[in-house]
């Protein structure tokens, strides 16, 4: 492919589309994160090989594409023109999906989604309800194109909205659409993109660099993985222009080194704009040149702060630095930067493509536009959603989550990764966007959705994230280091059963310390979870301190596995699974654990029959009885 | 611009912090991570402010004062959460004695129970009351830490000489990492880990020394804490008087504070005051001085040979027998040596008694180990005398720097500092040497030469200018005089022959060309070894001609403490500069009787003096041989003026007393020089010395001790003659081609690890270690055809003499060369010696 003009461009584009038979057959396999793990790659080899065998090459294409999103009904396989939505595909259904579906016109009932509310088998993608309530713009067309080929992505109008921007509008106009549009950053800190550009535009300077923070690191959150992998063109076309309106002429996008697959296809996806004449000099014939480089961070979470991704791509330690100066200012190798995250990158030629007006149009007063969640935990339908600003958690939860696993209790929401916080369900019906999540003690982060049952402790949570920050701390200023150091020694005291009296007010005033002294916002945000948690769920606090009770029967050292009598049959099986031989009792008679050999590991409770259901865990007073009870007959022995 | 602090109006200039303005203002902010040669870190949030208009509280250490700007530094608030904030740190940091109710009672005891191995407490803490972190708890007045303490339990890092790390009592501001990084230009220590796991560490958890510590000290002067000790720190007592005196090792002429107990010198460290090293020492002006000064070896008696034995003499019985034996000797057969390390006093009297008593002309100034004899050979016979003065400083503000013919990061530390202020400014350096070095990454071109050739390097480079496309060149808007007729003599120079004798390609030498072209002002610095002996005249045109050529400045450079000095006083008596090695001849051929010694000299081996004198400071070799042994007193035990490599003219005062019986030079010189009969050395002390210098050398003429004294800045007065010409010379000789006895070529480096007969690494065990001494090293490739491993015994034989030590294996050195670092200068045939050929073999363990 030699480098194209603009005229070029839509002439290429126009013979893509022209060679491409839109009736043609094409079986789609999902090639996200999470299908890989399932195998996707030999689905779609055998797909490959089973076409080649039928010697059906002319009638039926095999196109791995980006992620689709559905991540728990992986490895998923979608059948083109007809949308036919296959899910947890085998490969031994291979076979049967060439000669049935593809020859037969059959479609096969048993790969097909069952709505569980209803149990209607559901044929097309569209009609599941997992995507019925969601917007997909950014996503729109990750499961159409094949990331590695530039042509998909040329068909589908991309690198239209750049030759807009290059030849119809000036930089500030490019600016007024962003700003006009709304759109606030997606990485967390949800900054008004246009107004950062604009700042960064103004900075008189004969170098210019602009970013793409990929740096995904909050546990659970896979979005912009999915993003990079299954549509970067998306992402790059949104920097071109992006350089286009700041005026820089060279940009790094800054991606984990444990995204093997994004700093491929990312990688592939520049060497071919590059060839295209998309990136480099005179830019579609343009007077705009622009280069991208793929910068793979070694992984520590804080890389994703922004001063201190900067220093990491200098070379140095990723540590943070106090701002201002501000990157706009002085940014990496102290000339001016503009730094964003992928999601908002991908926003950009959306915005330029169709308007600023129909992009307003999405969302909430404040909050513009879509975004993608990446929805985990107890939640039937784990995967990636992208939904309108302003929808409510119960939406996200129940209607497009499928609600929560094995018909537990919701009980909370953990947004915005580890600096997030807890929403509680009498909290459910609040519309979700930048300012509500931030009123509700929480924030919108990066965009991850972790959701909880019953079975949850909350100040095990919030334990579990503080050790995150903690761990992941740069350890550069006091308050972050041993600030959050001080709070998990204080959580883990209050799990492990030596909560005192007192721990919750110096809880409090640490996380005041944490918050006003430290240096960059993982410090400044790490106290959310245990602030939110002490704001919805002090009751759980108390209980663990004060009466030595986890309601939630989550924290080890605050209950016991116990055997009622009356209900053990005496099959033995509990006390053959039993790793430290705590079980004791004769075949037909009834088992006892013995409460100071019990590790508490659970197998008893895993394998005692559900109908006879003999095992339960106790907290509280009950425990408390149980373990008198169990002294006062050694003492009696 | 104005700004509001705490209420009070301040009028501040320029680009300051906040900190720095509040503290010009007599408004103190705590703060442990800030120092004044770092940039800031804003880890310690100690010297958190609000600022009216600005969300949350911002540290006054990094934020820039903006007119009109108000800040509070002490609100309720802010106090609250600096003191949380202290109590943090000192969870970490053990602090039972920092917030003890008693701890005014324990000052007694303090130097007592300082001894133990670990510390657990400030009266444990070699650096009590030195600390900034006690300071700080003073200042927030915290009394109670509320949250349990947390031992860290890191191993107590004592594998390294001269500092221990002790980081249970670090709290990670940063500043050791920082300086080491931003001003030493090292990066040997860094941050590790994450988290509450973070530390300071070096690559790998390696030692300091095999992660290439200098031993600059640097760390260890800024750590706020007790986490970075002196070694001995524990051990001496704390000092009750502090001063300051000049570095006696090298020409750098750094001023280093001093801390006296009793009298005695217990430590030393760079003074900020220093106008050369502002702050900055190297390993031996840190952390040697004391041990030098109270060394074993010192010599603190008149010693007399009698039946073969040295034994102890008074005063009187040395000096008479001296003086009536060197009245015995005609002019012809005595032989003096004055030393480079001994003040211009000392220097001035014994070139006065040489030259008036003894009538000789037989004295070597043991400065050769420096451009000056070069520079005294070509300019006299040339009828011109260029500047030799200039000032270091300026090195750190040009923007290309080319470095020829020295090991400077290792001689001279703190001028290597220049260039690499210089470098982090933007500017490139070009070094020219035949082995790789620690500071290669800062390096734009490396031209790996072969060893002797660095004369052709220099002529290689001028070369390039010559051709024709260059003569249009701007950079040739230079003196015309001899130009035309000094490139002419380049062209005739083949590129081939150029490249073979240096073993350089001409893309390599193009590069450098390229950053010489695009430079708009270039520093030349070049040490002795591109100026050595029978080729230093013309290496060193080839130097001058090259810096007419590119309007570079040349910095020659020097290594001993008074070589500058000595040098002076030497060129004021005669006009040749000898170098010791000249009668090596006479001594073996006896015509030489009598030797008074007072630097190093290695007697050759066949030499048999009738009658030896050595006035030193220490016991060594040469000193063993000797008729009679004439202690004399150090630096800090007399006060006395250095002349630096710059030409800057410094006092060093007398801080301390002799041991023994130990004397000034010029006290036991002109003791004998009036036994002998002679009137003119009626001095009682060394400031009468100083005021005759003025009279009769011109050079110290506007100079006086009251104004040194003052601190004030004089530099040597230099009588320059004659104008910018080209000086053509012979074209080179040819090289020898290498004999087969001797394969291999060793690259001498001296680093001066030498205080007047005594060698630092045979002294200090530590010093040992540092500088790998008696190391000799050899490719990777080398020591496997030789069969060789690292530590091996090596016996290397060369034509003028032999060296053992140890292999050391290692990729700083190309197949075919071996590296050895020096003592003392090894001269031969009047040249002091940087390659000589060798034969490389195993050595008897």
């Amino acid at each position: 492919m030699a480098k194209v003009n603009l005229l070029q461009l839509q002439e290429l584009r126009k013979k893509i589309s022209g060679s491409r038979d839109m009736e043609k057959t094409c079986i789609t396999i999902c090639g996200g994160t999470g299908c890989h793990a399932y195998g996707c790659m030999q689905i779609a080899e055998s797909f490959q090989a089973e076409v080649k065998k039928r010697k059906l090459q002319d009638s039926v294409d095999v196109r791995v594409t980006g992620c689709h999103g559905f991540c728990e009904r992986g490895p998923i396989v979608v059948i083109q023109p007809d949308g036919i939505f296959y899910q947890r595909v085998k490969l031994e259904n291979i076979e049967e999906i060439i000669s049935e579906t593809i020859l037969g016109k059959k479609i096969l009932d048993k790969l097909l989604y069952t709505d569980p509310r209803t149990g209607k088998e559901i044929i097309t993608e569209e009609e599941v309800p997992f995507y019925k309530k969601q917007k997909r713009i950014i996503f729109e067309n990750n499961g159409l194109i094949d990331p590695t080929d530039i042509r998909d992505y040329i068909a589908l109008d991309g690198y239209q909205a750049l030759g807009k921007a290059l030849f119809d509008l000036t930089a500030e106009e490019v600016i007024q659409e962003i700003k006009a549009s709304g759109l606030r950053g997606r990485g967390g800190g949800g900054f008004l993109t246009g107004t950062k550009w604009e700042i960064c535009h103004q900075v008189d300077s004969d170098k210019k660099y602009i970013i793409c923070n990929a740096d995904e690191g909050d546990p659970g959150a896979y979005m912009d993985r999915s993003l990079l992998e299954g549509n970067p063109h998306s992402v790059i076309e949104g920097m071109i222009i992006g350089a286009y309106a700041i005026g820089a002429d060279e940009g790094y996008i800054y991606v984990r080194m444990e995204y093997p697959l994004a700093v491929k296809n990312v990688t592939t996806a520049i060497e071919q704009a590059r060839k295209l004449g998309l990136l480099g000099n005179s830019i579609l014939g343009s007077e705009f040149h622009f280069d991208i480089h793929v910068f793979k961070g070694a992984g520590a979470f804080v890389s994703g702060e922004e001063t201190s991704l900067m220093a990491s791509i200098e070379g140095r330690r990723a540590f943070p630095r106090q701002r201002p100066p501000f990157p706009a200012e002085s940014g990496l190798w102290g000339q001016p930067t503009n730094i964003n995250n992928v999601e908002t990158w991908a926003n950009v030629p959306l915005i330029i493509n169709r308007g600023a007006k129909w992009y307003s149009g999405i969302g909430t007063k404040k909050s513009k536009g879509t975004k993608i969640f990446s929805l985990v935990g107890k939640i039937n339908n784990t995967g990636l959603v992208e939904v309108p600003m302003g929808i409510s958690l119960r939406e996200i939860i129940y209607e497009i989550g499928g609600g929560i696993k094995d018909n537990k209790k919701f009980k909370a929401v953990q947004t915005g990764g580890p600096s997030g916080g807890c929403i509680p369900a009498e909290m459910l019906d609040l519309p979700i966007d930048f300012d509500t999540l931030t009123e509700a003690g929480s924030i919108m982060g990066s965009g991850g959705m972790i959701v909880m049952d019953e079975e949850t402790c909350m100040v095990d949570v919030a334990r579990y994230f503080l050790q995150f920050t903690q761990e992941e701390s740069c350890g550069k200023c006091v308050p972050c280091r041993i600030g959050t150091r001080e709070m998990v020694d204080i959580l883990t005291r209050i799990t492990s059963g030596k909560g005192e009296e007192g721990d919750i007010a110096k809880l409090g005033e640490l996380a005041e310390t944490v918050i006003s002294g430290s240096l960059c916002g993982l410090g400044q945000t790490s106290p959310n979870p245990v602030l939110t948690t002490l704001r919805y769920f002090r009751q759980e606090y108390e209980d663990h301190i004060k009466r030595k009770k986890c309601a939630a029967l989550a924290c080890k050292d605050l209950i016991v596995y116990y055997i009622e009598p009356d209900k053990c049959v005496g099959c033995l099986l509990c006390k053959k699974n039993c790793p430290v031989n705590a079980v004791s009792g004769e075949r037909k008679e009834v088992h006892v654990i013995d409460q100071g050999l019990c590790i508490k590991c659970g197998a008893c409770l895993d394998v005692c029959p559900p109908k006879v259901g003999a095992v339960f865990k106790y907290t509280g007073k009950k425990k408390e009885k149980i373990l008198k009870n169990e002294s006062t007959k050694r003492v009696g022995k | 611009m104005k700004v509001i602090i705490d209420g009070k109006t301040i009028v501040a200039e320029g680009k300051k912090t906040i900190l720095d303005v509040a503290r010009e203002n007599g408004i103190s902010i705590p703060s442990l991570c800030d120092h004044s040669q770092l940039i800031p870190f804003t880890g310690c949030r100690l010297c958190l402010v609000q600022i009216k208009g600005r969300r949350g509280y911002l540290p006054s250490c990094s934020t820039l004062v903006q007119e009109g700007m108000e800040v509070k530094t002490s609100t309720p608030r802010l106090r609250k959460l600096r003191a949380k904030i202290l109590e943090l740190i000192l969870t970490e940091h053990p602090h039972a004695c920092l917030i003890c109710a008693e701890k005014e009672n324990c000052d007694e005891f303090k130097s007592t129970i300082r001894k133990v191995g670990e510390t657990t407490g400030c009266v444990l803490c070699p650096n009590n009351g030195r600390c900034q972190l006690q300071d700080v708890v003073e200042e927030i007045k915290l009394s109670k830490v509320n949250f349990p303490a947390v031992y860290r339990d890191l191993e107590i890092k004592k594998q390294d000489p001269f500092f221990d790390r002790n980081y249970n009592l670090c709290i990670l501001c940063g500043r050791c990492v920082r300086i080491c990084h931003e001003v030493r230009g090292l990066s040997t220590i860094a941050f590790i880990r994450r988290g509450s796991e973070t530390v300071v560490s070096t690559a790998l958890d390696k030692s300091l020394i095999d992660s290439n510590c200098q031993f600059c000290g640097a760390c260890v002067d800024v750590c706020p804490t007790g986490a970075l000790t002196e070694k001995a720190a524990k051990y001496l007592s704390l000092p009750d008087k502090k001063t300051s005196l000049i570095c006696p090792f090298c020409s750098t002429g750094c001023v280093l504070d001093v801390n006296l107990h009793d009298g005695k010198i217990v430590s030393s460290q760079p003074s900020a005051e220093g106008a050369v090293n502002k702050g900055q020492a190297c390993v031996r002006g840190r952390f040697t001085l004391r041990d030098v000064l109270y060394d074993s070896q010192r010599l603190t008696q008149p010693l007399i040979k009698r039946k073969g034995k040295l034994e102890e003499a008074s005063w009187e019985e040395a000096l008479e027998i001296v003086a009536g034996k060197l009245k015995k000797y005609s002019s012809r057969e005595v032989a003096v040596m004055s030393s480079p390390q001994a003040f211009c006093e000392s220097g001035y009297v014994l070139r006065k008694f040489a030259s008036q008593v003894l009538k000789t002309a037989n004295i070597s100034s043991a400065s050769c180990a420096a451009p000056y004899p070069a520079y005294q050979d070509l300019f006299r016979k040339e009828k011109i005398m260029p500047s030799l003065n200039y000032k270091v400083e300026n090195i750190s503000h040009s923007d290309t720097i080319f470095l020829v013919g020295s090991n400077l990061s290792q001689s001279s530390p703190i001028v290597w500092l220049k260039v690499f202020q210089a470098v982090k400014k933007g500017a490139k350096l070009i070094v020219a040497s035949p082995e790789k070095s620690l500071y290669d990454p800062h390096t734009s071109v490396h031209l790996q030469h072969h060893p002797g050739e660095e004369g052709t390097l220099i002529n290689y480079l001028s070369r390039l200018f010559a051709d024709e496309d260059a003569v249009s060149h701007n950079l040739l808007s230079s003196p015309q005089e001899g130009r035309d007729a000094f490139l002419k003599r380049l062209k005739s120079l083949t590129l081939s022959e150029l490249e073979m004798r240096t073993g350089l390609s001409k893309e390599k030498l193009q590069q450098a060309y390229d950053i010489f072209t695009q430079a708009k002002s270039i520093s030349v610095l070049f040490g002795f070894e591109a100026v050595p002996g029978s080729v230093g005249k013309r290496n060193l045109s080839a130097l001058w001609n090259f810096s007419l050529l590119t309007g570079a400045q040349l910095y020659p450079l020097s290594l001993e403490s008074n070589a500058r000095g000595i040098f002076e006083i030497e060129r004021h008596f005669s006009s040749q500069v000898k170098c010791p090695d000249q009668w090596d001849q006479g001594m073996i051929d006896q015509q030489i009787k009598a030797l008074f010694l007072t630097g190093p000299y290695p007697l050759p081996k066949k030499a048999k003096p009738e009658f030896l004198v050595v006035l030193d400071c220490f016991e060594n070799e040469t000193a063993q041989k000797a008729d009679v042994i004439l202690p004399a007193a150090a630096f800090a035990e007399t006060e006395g003026v250095f002349v630096n490599m710059e030409g800057r003219v410094q006092l060093s005062e007398r801080i301390t007393i002799s041991p023994g019986d130990a004397r000034p030079d010029w006290w036991i010189i002109a003791q004998i020089a009036q036994q002998m009969g002679n009137s003119e050395f009626p001095y009682k002390k060394s400031s009468d010395i100083f005021r005759e210098m003025r009279k009769t050398i011109p050079a110290f003429s506007h100079v006086s001790y009251p104004a040194l004294a003052k601190g004030k800045e004089v530099f040597v007065k230099e009588t320059k003659a004659g104008k910018k010409k080209y000086i053509l010379q012979k074209p080179s000789i040819q090289v020898e081609e290498p004999a087969k006895k001797y394969p291999f070529q060793l690259v001498l480096h001296y680093n001066l690890d030498y205080y007047r007969g005594l060698a630092l690494s045979n002294a200090l065990p530590g010093f040992q270690v540092f500088r790998d001494a008696h190391r000799i090293r050899i490719c990777p490739e080398d020591a496997e055809k030789l069969g060789l491993d690292s530590g091996d015994s090596l016996e290397v034989l060369s034509p003028y003499g032999k060296i053992k030590g140890r292999a050391r294996i290692s990729n700083t050195v190309n197949p075919g060369l071996a590296s050895v670092a020096l003592v003392n200068p090894w001269y031969h045939n009047g040249r002091c010696l940087n390659v000589l050929p060798v034969k490389i073999k195993r050595g008897k363990e």
